[in-house]
């Protein structure tokens, strides 16, 4: 089969010059020495050794089997790739059920809120959550956590790892488990902590360096199965003047996150700010919106609002591939992001979705996660 | 910034960047590798290595390290956050150790509240030495409201070492009025010339660790007319970036006193709601978006005896929001020393 020369990753000016000089497939260009290129073409040898590289090493690329297996896969096998991908629980039931079963790895899950309504510690409790061992029915993973506002607290995540090793040994010990009670001396606030790699940038130069450079990171690290980014919004937000500049970075970041997930199996959050709007119907109302624009939208996979209401935190799945939007409530207590108990109907949303839950996801092993009651 | 010519690069990708104009990292970094390849008439594979030599440079730059490094403190001293103490054990142990060298605090409550006497307490412990809680080094107030509050200043600072927050053979040796670098400031745009040509002067030479301005408020509720929220929005947020940028480059805590506005709209109407409910901290979502830990303080319609046997007023200290901290209200009473916590 001839592949045109246009198809390969070459520079536009170079397949210019490829075509004008009549070589329009790869056949062309077979058995032809570098320099023989150069003089037909007239460029320089390196270009044309760049060329014959690139045309040459795609080809026995494409022609060996394994990686065109690879390549291709049915829905099929997508699907059960991703049953058994699981998720990473957010230790307040309500929400893992929205979310069905927890934020999900390979996806990007954005979080948007207003100031103070708990975005920074569902950062936090997920970096902790990712470590539960597998015998407990978690990942056993470890996380990224980049923070970009400053407003990552030790003594905060120390409190919640605290709460998180408290809560295991307690299922442990209740279901007298050998498995986990062994688990267990290896799952400390130590070991939890030195876990979670974390990064202070401070501008968006730093933020698209280290996401350029956080692939290799975690070739090294395989266990990592979370990349927070808390927030996405600060490097954008404040004191850029350039919108199309803006937009542009996004676009690329959000790229590479998704690259990133998918790669190297991986859940990407990131934590967003609010903005206001005013309405466009012309009656002046302001209301709250994600910050960084519309075309930013369609970069997370999934899309979850916190909110307050009444004097309660409620998060709002906004956009999902897979769950209806609902709200449920949630509460940030001293042990992290857990369940509340509020006597409206909000409860019956929450009472639906489980039973829903259990029809169509029952052969998860659920039951073995830990929940708080 | 550092320069793309001083990276170990192929001598043709580099002599195609400079043809490019691409000098400093951050230029290469805004473009999309096909964009590169565009500017540059580079191959894919070469304008991978120009953007990875690029970011790996930059990554020299990122603080990093693992969260138990950060909680035994053996990372770099850019991570590691201090607190300054509010000079009494007890709010120092509601706010977990004080004031984080980190961002934005904000003290916000009504007029007559307390605010300011936060700060003033504020810029006094910042001179014990770390042992005691404070910086071992002066402080800045800029004034944007009144006049500075000097008698109420001297007054404390002379009661100061009475408090026995170090021993007195410490705080014999601190002048504790002198080190209180005061500014008036009328307008923002001299504000962020303070801000950006005359705070480094003092933050590069150490002989400042805390910034109190009292109050952010005042710059911005005056000088704006009703549709021109855009440009205050921008106006706040540009100056809230000079804030934090100078708290993280100097590791220095940077407290902000803001005024409350009154809730209209959905909640008002109820009649008897709290005071906490009826005021909210002034200045809008931007703001509150550039703040890392808002506090709120008011007075309540309690009255206890102080030491000295006068009456003084309850007030309540809250946590609106902070990455550290619950919400939770503790209380405290202003008296001639200063601000004091109650159990």
């Amino acid at each position: 089969m001839s592949r045109h020369v246009g198809s390969y990753p070459l520079p536009p000016y170079l397949k210019t010059k490829l075509l004008a000089g009549g070589f329009s497939t790869v056949e062309d260009l077979e058995d032809l020495k570098p320099v023989e290129l150069s003089k037909e073409l007239k460029i320089s040898p390196e270009e044309a050794l760049e060329i014959l590289r690139v045309v040459q090493g795609v080809q026995n690329d494409a022609s060996s089997p394994s990686s065109s297996d690879e390549a291709v896969k049915t829905a099929l096998d997508l699907l059960q790739e991703e049953r058994h991908q699981g998720c990473i629980i957010t230790f307040c039931s309500a929400l893992d059920e929205l979310l069905g079963g927890g934020v999900p790895l390979t996806k990007i899950t954005e979080f948007c809120g207003a100031p103070g309504v708990g975005k920074t510690q569902m950062g936090m409790q997920l970096a902790i959550d990712v470590q539960i061992p597998c015998v407990f029915g978690g990942l056993g993973g470890e996380a990224v956590y980049v923070d970009t506002e400053g407003s990552f607290m030790v003594h905060r995540l120390e409190d919640m790892a605290k709460a998180a090793v408290e809560h295991c040994r307690h299922i442990a010990t209740v279901e007298n488990n050998r498995e986990q009670l062994e688990a267990m001396s290896d799952f400390t606030v130590e070991h939890i902590l030195s876990r979670i790699h974390f990064y202070r940038v401070h501008d968006w130069v730093e933020l698209v360096a280290l996401i350029n450079i956080l692939p290799e990171f975690l070739q090294q690290h395989p266990k990592i199965r979370l990349v927070v980014m808390d927030s996405i919004a600060f490097p954008f937000r404040h004191d850029f003047e350039d919108l199309s500049l803006r937009t542009r970075l996004l676009n690329g970041l959000a790229q590479n996150c998704i690259r990133l997930a998918d790669s190297h199996k991986a859940a990407v959050v990131l934590v967003n700010q609010m903005t206001t709007k005013m309405g466009h119907s012309g009656d002046g109302q302001a209301h709250l919106v994600p910050a960084l624009g519309e075309s930013w939208g369609h970069a997370s996979t999934i899309r979850v609002l916190l909110f307050w209401e009444a004097g309660y935190r409620y998060a709002r799945l906004y956009k999902s591939p897979t769950r209806e939007e609902a709200t449920v409530p949630y509460q940030v207590t001293m042990a992290g992001i857990r369940d509340v108990c509020i006597p409206n109907s909000t409860q019956d949303v929450t009472s639906d979705m489980s039973q829903e839950e259990g029809t169509s996801h029952g052969d998860h092993s659920q039951r073995k996660r830990p929940r708080v009651s | 910034m550092g320069d793309v010519q001083d990276l170990v690069l192929h001598p043709r990708i580099l002599t195609a960047a400079r043809k490019a104009k691409l000098h400093r990292y951050e230029e290469v970094l805004r473009f999309s590798p096909a964009d590169l390849e565009r500017l540059t008439h580079l191959s894919a594979r070469d304008v991978g290595h120009l953007v990875r030599e690029v970011s790996e440079a930059v990554r020299h730059r990122i603080h990093a390290a693992t969260a138990l490094q950060l909680l035994l403190g053996d990372c770099p001293a850019e991570l590691k956050v201090k607190f300054l103490s509010l000079g009494c054990p007890v709010l120092d142990e509601f706010l977990r150790g004080g004031v984080p060298c980190q961002g934005l605090v904000e003290i916000s409550g009504e007029s007559s509240a307390g605010k300011t006497q936060f700060g003033l307490q504020l810029c006094l412990t910042v001179q014990l030495p770390e042992k005691w809680g404070g910086l071992n080094a002066g402080a800045v107030y800029i004034c944007t409201e009144d006049a500075f509050p000097s008698k109420r200043l001297a007054q404390m600072a002379q009661q100061f070492p009475t408090r026995a927050l170090a021993p007195a053979e410490v705080t014999k040796k601190i002048r504790f009025s002198d080190q209180i670098f005061v500014e008036h400031t009328a307008d923002k745009d001299q504000l962020s010339k303070c801000i950006q040509s005359r705070l480094p002067l003092l933050l590069e030479r150490g002989v400042v660790k805390l910034i109190v301005i009292d109050s952010i408020t005042a710059l911005f509720r005056g000088e704006y007319e009703s549709r021109e929220t855009a440009r205050r929005a921008k106006d706040l947020q540009s100056l809230g970036t000079q804030l934090r940028k100078v708290s993280q480059k100097y590791n220095v805590p940077v407290v902000c006193i803001n005024q409350v506005s009154a809730v209209v709209g959905k909640r008002r109407g109820n009649g008897n709601i709290s005071s906490s409910q009826k005021v909210i901290p002034a200045l809008g979502l931007v703001w509150s978006s550039l703040v890392t830990t808002r506090l709120m303080v008011s007075r309540t319609e309690h009255v206890v005896q102080c030491a000295d046997g006068s009456p003084a007023v309850v007030r309540s200290l809250e946590v609106m929001f902070s990455p550290y901290l619950p919400n939770t209200p503790s209380y405290y009473i202003v008296d001639a020393q200063g601000v004091k916590g109650l159990r």
